[in-house]
């Protein structure tokens, strides 16, 4: 009997944790000279097989252009309609954007403890192109990374509270 | 050029595989996104130069497999003097095999006094080749030989659209062609009449052969399952050339049989 609950006390402790936590993320989109378009924007989260779990964001204009977001299109966009359905927002110019997550996956579930690899793909129509990659661990601990600066994004920092 | 002066080029080319002469089909996209339809075309030409187009060559036998399996032809084409271009429109969600329509064609090569080096006679099998042999002709073969010149375009979501013959040649993908991409290795599969072909010689050109001073080909020979596999460091587009020849015995036609694989694909960027 007593077993039972210990068992359940850690099963909920662990699940509010899970839930509780949250990831913040910067998104500097660098200024330009010359002719500017909005950039394409994505960020996701793989896991440690290289598979998709989460889009946490995706800034786009017509499903024409979907395809220049090369990595997130082939892993992710092209077999998950709905998704980018869901996700989709409009594009933005060059500043600093602060947004905070959950750390669920596509489905609102919450993610396993493990190590993550987060992606920032963007792409300027008539410009370049920046993928920043950062490994993470979920454990339950507090953790911030810097990411380094790109020629289409200023460094920026990532983070996930506990 | 006309088409007969075409054909015995590639004839002697295709004899002497140091001097092959590439063909190819060149999408403007091999990947694309749409809520509805779209277009897109592509470039055929014999050339030896990736991917600098030569000669026109075999709109007319453009072949399009639809995602669903159904055989389709380009909407439009032109043969120009350097060459052929085709309107394909894409209206259905998946993977398109494009490539162009061959049959097998026969090829009696013989020697003899008074000439110099192998000479060559086409469409002539050896059911017909005893009339049209000069006297005196040594070493004689004849070759049935095949060439599938292809491609794969994508709409949104891949799916594994290879259509095989199981006849002569065949590649088979591994990793979706839509999948090939920088730094990941990619798989694929020679098949020789439906079966794993081992030891089908394998030749991987990148784009822009015309601006470096080595051709920096990637050469890779197929395994026991007939399969090949490789990493490209650098995206962009590749030609993969696959040849094989193999004796018959009791064929009534020839006495080898020829395969050449003309393949056109992207490594994407990671």
């Amino acid at each position: 009997m007593i077993k039972a609950w210990v068992v359940l006390v850690f099963a909920l402790i662990f699940t509010v944790q899970a839930r509780g936590a949250e990831i913040e993320l910067s998104i500097n989109l660098a200024k330009q000279t010359g002719e500017y378009h909005n950039p394409y924007v994505a960020v996701w989260i793989e896991d440690d097989t290289g598979k998709s779990v989460r889009t946490l964001v995706l800034w786009r204009e017509g499903a024409k252009w979907l395809k220049d977001i090369r990595t997130w299109w082939r892993k992710v966009g092209r077999r998950a309609p709905e998704l980018v359905d869901s996700v989709t927002s409009a594009t933005r110019p060059a500043g600093d954007y602060r947004l905070n997550f959950s750390t669920n996956d596509d489905n609102g579930e919450p993610l396993a403890q493990g190590n993550y690899t987060l992606k920032f793909e963007v792409v300027r129509e008539n410009g370049g192109r920046a993928m920043i990659k950062q490994k993470f661990r979920l454990n339950g601990q507090a953790q911030s990374y810097d990411l380094q600066g790109t020629l289409e994004t200023n460094p920026t920092t990532f983070s996930i509270k506990e | 050029m006309s088409k007969l002066k075409l054909f015995a080029m590639l004839a002697f080319t295709m004899a002497t595989s140091a001097q092959a002469h590439d063909r190819w089909i060149l999408p403007t996209h091999f990947s694309v996104s749409a809520e509805d339809k779209v277009w897109i075309m592509a470039d055929v030409t014999a050339s030896n130069e990736t991917f600098n187009v030569d000669k026109p060559m075999g709109s007319d036998r453009f072949t399009i497999i639809k995602p669903n399996g159904e055989r389709s032809r380009p909407s439009s084409s032109y043969r120009g003097h350097r060459k052929s271009v085709v309107d394909i429109h894409l209206t259905e969600e998946g993977t398109y095999k494009l490539y162009l329509d061959s049959n097998v064609s026969y090829w009696t090569s013989y020697e003899i006094s008074g000439k110099e080096g192998t000479q060559w006679l086409r469409n002539v099998s050896k059911a017909n080749r005893a009339d049209k042999l000069p006297k005196g002709a040594k070493n004689v073969t004849t070759l049935a030989s095949q060439a599938q010149v292809m491609t794969f375009v994508t709409l949104n979501a891949p799916n594994d659209n290879y259509s095989l013959t199981n006849n002569g040649l065949e590649l088979k993908p591994i990793t979706h062609p839509s999948d090939i991409a920088q730094n990941e290795k990619a798989q694929l599969q020679l098949l020789f009449n439906g079966k794993p072909q081992q030891g089908v010689e394998v030749e991987i050109i990148k784009d822009g052969a015309r601006y470096r001073n080595d051709l920096n080909a990637l050469k890779v020979v197929s395994d026991n399952n007939g399969e090949i596999s490789f990493t490209l460091a650098d995206a962009g587009r590749y030609l993969l050339v696959a040849e094989f020849k193999k004796s018959l015995t009791h064929d009534a036609l020839a006495d080898e049989m020829g395969g050449q694989i003309f393949f056109t694909f992207e490594a994407v960027l990671n």
